[in-house]
């Protein structure tokens, strides 16, 4: 199989994945208690004859399988329903909080890698020794704090004890200045990132020590393989080893772990998001699960799985490019 | 020989500090290699002979490390320890640097061939890349001059169609094939010396033949030297011109091939020869050695062989003999260390001989600690040949 095929064999094979994903979902949000229509009308005084007529007008009178059917038909076209708590399809409420978040997720991604593949590459090459210590010490304290605690730290020291950071909101980069009340764009990017710093690092440190220590392990291992001793034996200078020789295969794990731990990036954008007062779709899916908006909560959870089918999918599709050894699922 | 050997090695000691002790991989071996020769390094695994070699290029990786000995390449220093006034000993100011070992000798001057020819090429890299890579570093060709280089190396070594399997990943190639790029590596960097690791263990008997063809063809043709470190005697027969035979760390018989095979002068190389089979022998004929090799980490006291060796008398447990010369051929000295013989002088024949078998148990706990209470007894007292 060549590559190109690879890649829409394993598009393909998402769908059953997604399919199940969306009746989870469906099945959750339909077996939750309570009723949507009385919730929306809560404390009105209302017949039973209205309530019939909202629920023909949502289709909510039909039976279960027919209401699904409908929704995966939406689905399909990209309606992800709509909520009747906001009278807003959940499509555009989620469009206009997909922004911080993912600037948030970006950032927080960006940031580990910057700081864990270097990392981990020194305490490699100086295994053992003073500086790999104090890199495991980071990297366990990194694994095992909790995110949201991480950032009310960073907001006691930064913002509060020192004042040098914001805690609170982003500036979208995207957005004009005028809008946030700055006079240009230099002012209005410096702010961005003035406000980013202090979500990224809460939700980047947790990434940050896992990938160093993957890194780490997987640099040790590469460093013992014999045609890392090769190249030794052929004059290749110790710096050209680390760059080359031995780093490139060590990165495969790397891309996993980053594609694996999408969700987990994800689900740690929602507190830090609550953390840090962003209005990004961590606090809207808390929002929808307080104001028990069904739909709403159906379509981040839809979203949500399906990002992270399709990371595991572009991690898989990557390394087949990456690695060489990688056949792609059949015969040679 | 008239001429000065293109590499010596004199008392070359490499030790391994472990938890459990200090493993004496290479306890003080001596040899030379002379211009256009294959030097065979021959030997059980365990015996030291990749150690001895890896300790050429001084890439003997912690906890290993080179605590003795001199190693002279075409009258450079490559390694050598002296004593200091204050009795300590210090490392040689000719040696050469590790930067001068990675600029001017690795690689350039003596170029190694490894025994997995699937472990030894970087999989993530195309195999002409890594060629590329190895030539231009040593040769200091332009990347274009050096990937045609490499093209004609590889064509050089009898693989077809090079342009297009330069470009191919070690993954796409057999074994076999495999070997012949590391050989190709090897000489495209135009060494002096080349230490071949085993190279044809790893692979079955009709492609080791080719190989071992393709070499000995090669060898002539860029009158290359050859280190061959092998446990296969055949081998030995088949490619080299003069023999180490090593036994825990230490040589014990040295000598040309012929002579080591029909003169033989050490137990231990008659029992390596008369474990393999060979065209003048029959099958029935085959002896395999008794018993096994001991651990480096705590050899037998006096002679390291004497519990397997079928010779073995009473004196060999408390004198250690080194290798010295018992006779000479071609010019080149036949060094044994094997007390029997009459150079060595410690009265062999008046000694009592050891009950046969006795002592060749296989390794196990108690014979583990018998070795332990004999190795101890023995440095005590007399631990004669090699000052300590
Ligand atoms: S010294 Fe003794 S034990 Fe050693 S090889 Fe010679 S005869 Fe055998």
């Amino acid at each position: 199989m060549g590559l190109f095929r690879y890649t829409i064999f394993r598009l393909l094979q998402a769908i059953p994945v997604l399919i199940g994903i969306s009746i989870i979902t469906f099945a959750l949000a339909n077996l939750a208690p309570g009723d949507p229509v009385r919730l929306m009308l809560q404390g009105q005084e209302v017949d039973e004859e209205l309530i019939r007529t909202i629920e023909a007008r949502y289709g909510l009178d039909q039976p279960v399988h027919v209401r699904y059917w409908n929704y995966m038909t939406g689905l399909v076209q990209g309606d992800l329903g709509y909520s009747i708590h906001r009278r807003r399809p959940v499509a555009d409420l989620m469009l206009e909080r997909a922004g911080p978040t993912l600037l948030l997720v970006l950032s927080a991604y960006v940031f580990a890698l910057a700081t864990a593949i270097p990392l981990g590459v020194l305490a490699a090459k100086r295994r053992n020794k003073p500086a790999d210590h104090v890199s495991r010490i980071v990297a366990l304290v990194g694994v095992s704090t909790p995110s949201f605690w991480i950032g009310i730290m960073l907001i006691i020291v930064f913002a509060v004890q020192l004042g040098v950071l914001p805690s609170a909101g982003l500036v979208y980069p995207w957005q004009p200045p005028e809008a946030a009340g700055h006079s240009g764009y230099i002012e209005h990017w410096i702010e961005s990132i003035r406000h980013l710093i202090l979500p990224m690092i809460a939700l980047g440190t947790l990434q940050m020590a896992t990938l160093m220590r993957v890194e780490r392990t997987q640099m040790i291992e590469s460093l013992q393989q014999e045609y890392v001793t090769l190249a030794r034996a052929y004059g290749v200078p110790e710096r050209t080893i680390l760059r080359k020789h031995a780093f490139r295969s060590a990165q495969l794990p790397i891309i996993t772990i980053v594609g694996l731990n999408l969700s987990t990036a994800l689900g740690g954008a929602v507190l830090i998001e609550t953390v840090f007062a962003i209005n990004g779709m961590g606090r809207l899916f808390i929002e929808a699960i307080q104001q028990l908006d069904y739909q709403l909560v159906m379509g981040i959870t839809m979203v949500l799985g399906a990002i992270f089918v399709i990371g595991v999918v572009i991690t898989d599709i990557s390394y087949a490019y990456i690695d060489p050894r990688v056949t792609y699922g059949d015969r040679e | 020989m008239s001429s000065d050997p293109l590499l010596r090695v004199e008392n070359l000691k490499t030790q391994f500090f472990t938890e459990t002790g200090t493993v004496r991989a290479v306890d003080g071996i001596s040899f030379e290699v002379y211009e256009g020769e294959i030097v065979g390094l021959v030997g059980e695994s365990g015996a030291g002979k990749s150690v001895a070699s890896m300790s050429l290029l001084r890439l003997v990786e912690s906890p290993g490390e080179i605590v003795g000995g001199t190693i002279e390449y075409k009258g450079t220093t490559i390694f050598d320890l002296e004593e200091g006034p204050d009795g300590d000993l210090r490392k040689h100011p000719d040696m050469l640097s590790e930067a001068a070992m990675r600029e001017r000798i690795r690689g350039r001057e003596i170029a190694v061939i490894f025994q997995d020819p699937m472990e030894s090429l970087n999989p993530v890299f195309t195999v002409g890349g890594q060629l590329r890579e190895f030539i231009e570093l040593n040769r200091d060709l332009s990347s274009s001059t050096a990937k045609a280089e490499a093209i004609r190396m590889l064509r050089e070594v009898g693989i077809p169609d090079p342009e297009q399997r330069y470009e191919e990943y070690p993954h796409q190639f057999s074994g076999g094939m495999r070997q012949r790029v590391l050989i190709a590596m090897a000489l495209a960097c135009e060494p002096n010396l080349i230490i071949a690791d085993e190279p044809t263990t790893a692979l079955d008997v009709t492609v080791e033949g080719q190989i071992l063809d393709l070499v000995d063809d090669l060898q002539e043709r860029y009158d290359t030297s050859f280190i061959w470190v092998t446990h296969d005697m055949g081998v030995v027969a088949e490619i080299c011109d003069r023999v180490n035979v090593m036994y825990l760390g230490e040589i014990v018989e040295q000598a040309p091939v012929d002579e080591l095979f029909y003169e033989t002068n050490h137990p231990y190389t008659k029992a390596l020869l008369n474990s393999m089979p060979r065209p003048d022998r029959t099958v029935e004929e085959l002896t395999p050695i008794e018993g096994v090799m001991p651990e480096a980490i705590n050899p037998p006291s006096g002679c390291r062989f004497h519990p397997r060796c079928p010779d073995a008398r009473e004196v060999c447990t408390r004198v250690h003999p080194e290798a010295r010369e018992v006779d000479r051929a071609d010019g080149h000295p036949h060094r044994a260390a094997c007390v029997k013989h009459d150079v060595f002088d410690v009265g062999y024949d008046e000694s009592v001989p050891l009950e046969d078998g006795a002592d060749a148990k296989p390794s196990g706990g108690e014979t583990e600690a018998e070795r332990g209470s004999a190795a101890g007894g023995g440095h005590a007292s007399t631990d004669g040949g090699e000052s300590r």
